[in-house]
């Protein structure tokens, strides 16, 4: 776990609020199993803070002993289905905490692929009681590179298993005259990943949200205008809520 | 249809290694030559990797410049990758790296500032131990000398550099060219001692008999060993020094390695 001043700010963090672990490490798609040390690791932080949210990835990072230090993507099939849920399993019982698995943006897809990603997403959910993290411009970005449909990706995810959601900037990339959307936390929130967000608090209602930003970073008003508008798009959800109760 | 395993490693060793012909054939095109969308996730991962590199290597990073660190870290990151997830600990071997990097041979000083910044790194994610309580100070004292051993705190590094890397880590983050242009190169050898302590990360520079005590001990050498490699020195004084900078953390009394030696009351 490593102690210092790291850890130190941790702790103090920790004393005036709830934190929500996000890890990007655990490569919970790898099919040489995950790593124990890594594992051990996550579970004394998540032992330290008490975390009120747990979450990973939806992909791999690590094959023949090497770490890739990237989200890469998997082949939405039953082999891979089975191995995801038995480590999705490990790591709950682990540090004792459910956790929340968030689908990843992806670049290229698999020929031998058979299962629409958000289906997959939904079995993960199903056979371990995990829950989902819903990353709406990863959704948008996927959608994009793949001619998905974003909105239908949506609905079929189990209103009742989202337990977060994430919004980020991300780039768009020619190849050859080809677009591809890359998610790179760089910039603000895309309108077309605003009007999804909309649309993903209508099925999931108030879920807690996230904007992540952590290359160009910007001045400290920009976030938090980004911030406020995210908080105000929950606020209305919160609303409609209360007028569905009555 | 391949395992997951195969496709793994497939994938693995395209991201290592650019031999995308075994990956290429597992996705779909869609308007892009396939190692195209490969590029993009071996991008990511030695961007990534080199930014790790680049905040535990400060210095080395401004000494050669952004493109020529870029380079090297590339030449790293392909031959000894990550093998763990936590990043923090990734670059154990970029100074012996560098020493053998025929690029920057003629920047001789370099892999030494580089194990300096390395110790530095190491010492910044350490764990966090409390130091030896002074009670333990009179069973330390009263201990015989060839069968006390101590422990170290987890952020204590010694070395024995060449070149006086710790004043050219100084002037170089400090952005200083009059104290980096009055460094002597040929001054020989420095001995440090780097450590995390309250307020935050100490390098200093000590003696040859003083570093030869402390890094015996943090080693795991007995006292009386430690004490025989340092040579004439006011040991207790040291030693004492040592205790209240909170540099050892534990203390043992082992069984004598000369039995013949021990008394038979």
């Amino acid at each position: 776990m490593g102690g210092g001043t790291p850890l130190h700010y941790l702790d103090v963090i920790r004393r005036d609020y709830p934190i929500s672990l996000h890890g990007v490490g655990l490569s919970l798609g790898s099919a040489e199993g995950i790593d124990a040390a890594h594992l051990l690791r996550v579970r004394e932080v998540a032992a330290r803070v008490e975390p009120g949210l747990v979450s990973e990835h939806l992909s791999w990072s690590a094959a023949g002993g090497v770490y890739l230090a990237d989200l890469l993507p998997l082949p939405m099939t039953e082999e891979a289905l089975e191995i995801v849920c038995r480590h999705v399993d490990q790591v709950q019982s682990a540090i004792g905490h459910r956790i929340l698995i968030e689908n990843p943006s992806t670049y290229l897809q698999f020929q031998h692929s058979t299962i629409p990603e958000w289906q997959f997403l939904t079995a993960v959910a199903a056979r371990t009681g995990c829950g989902i993290l819903c990353d709406v411009n990863n959704v948008y970005v996927s959608a994009c590179n793949h001619g998905w449909d974003a909105s239908r990706y949506l609905a079929g995810l189990p209103a009742n298993a989202v337990g977060e959601i994430h919004l980020a900037g991300h780039a768009v990339t020619e190849h050859n005259g080809c677009t591809l959307r890359i998610d790179d936390h760089g910039s603000r929130v895309d309108e077309a990943v605003w009007a999804l967000y909309a649309e993903a608090l209508r099925l999931f209602g108030p879920v807690p949200t996230l904007i992540e930003w952590d290359t160009n970073i910007p001045t400290l008003a920009v976030l938090i205008e980004e911030a406020a508008r995210a908080e105000s798009a929950l606020e209305r959800a919160r609303g409609a809520g209360h007028a569905d109760a009555a | 249809m391949p395992t997951l395993l195969e496709l793994q490693r497939s994938i693995s060793k395209a991201i290592l290694s650019r031999e995308t012909d075994e990956a290429a054939h597992l996705f779909v095109g869609d308007g892009l030559i396939p190692h195209e969308r490969l590029n993009i996730y071996r991008n990511t991962f030695l961007a990534g990797l080199t930014s790790a590199l680049r905040i535990s290597f400060p210095a080395v990073h401004r000494l050669v410049g952004a493109e020529f660190f870029d380079g090297a870290a590339q030449c790293f990151i392909e031959a000894e990758p990550p093998q763990s997830a936590n990043l923090y600990l990734y670059g154990a071997g970029f100074a012996d790296f560098l020493a053998r990097f025929s690029p920057a041979a003629s920047l001789v000083y370099l892999p030494d500032v580089a194990h300096l910044e390395w110790a530095v790194n190491c010492a910044l994610h350490a764990s966090d131990a409390a130091p030896l309580a002074p009670e333990c100070y009179t069973a330390i004292a009263e201990a015989d000398p060839a069968r006390l051993m101590l422990a170290p705190h987890p952020s204590l590094t010694m070395l024995r550099l060449e070149y006086p890397a710790d004043a050219i880590w100084r002037a170089v983050l400090a952005e200083d060219d009059e104290a980096l242009s009055a460094i002597n190169l040929a001054a020989g050898p420095c001995w440090l001692l780097v450590e995390r302590d309250a307020e935050g990360i100490e390098v200093s520079r000590l003696s040859e008999a003083e570093w030869r005590f402390a890094s015996a001990l943090s080693a795991g050498e007995t006292f009386a060993t430690a004490t025989d490699r340092a040579g004439t020195i006011d040991m207790p004084l040291l030693f004492a020094g040592h205790l209240a900078a909170g540099r050892f953390v534990g203390f043992r009394i082992v069984a004598t390695q000369f039995p013949s030696w021990e008394s038979p009351t």
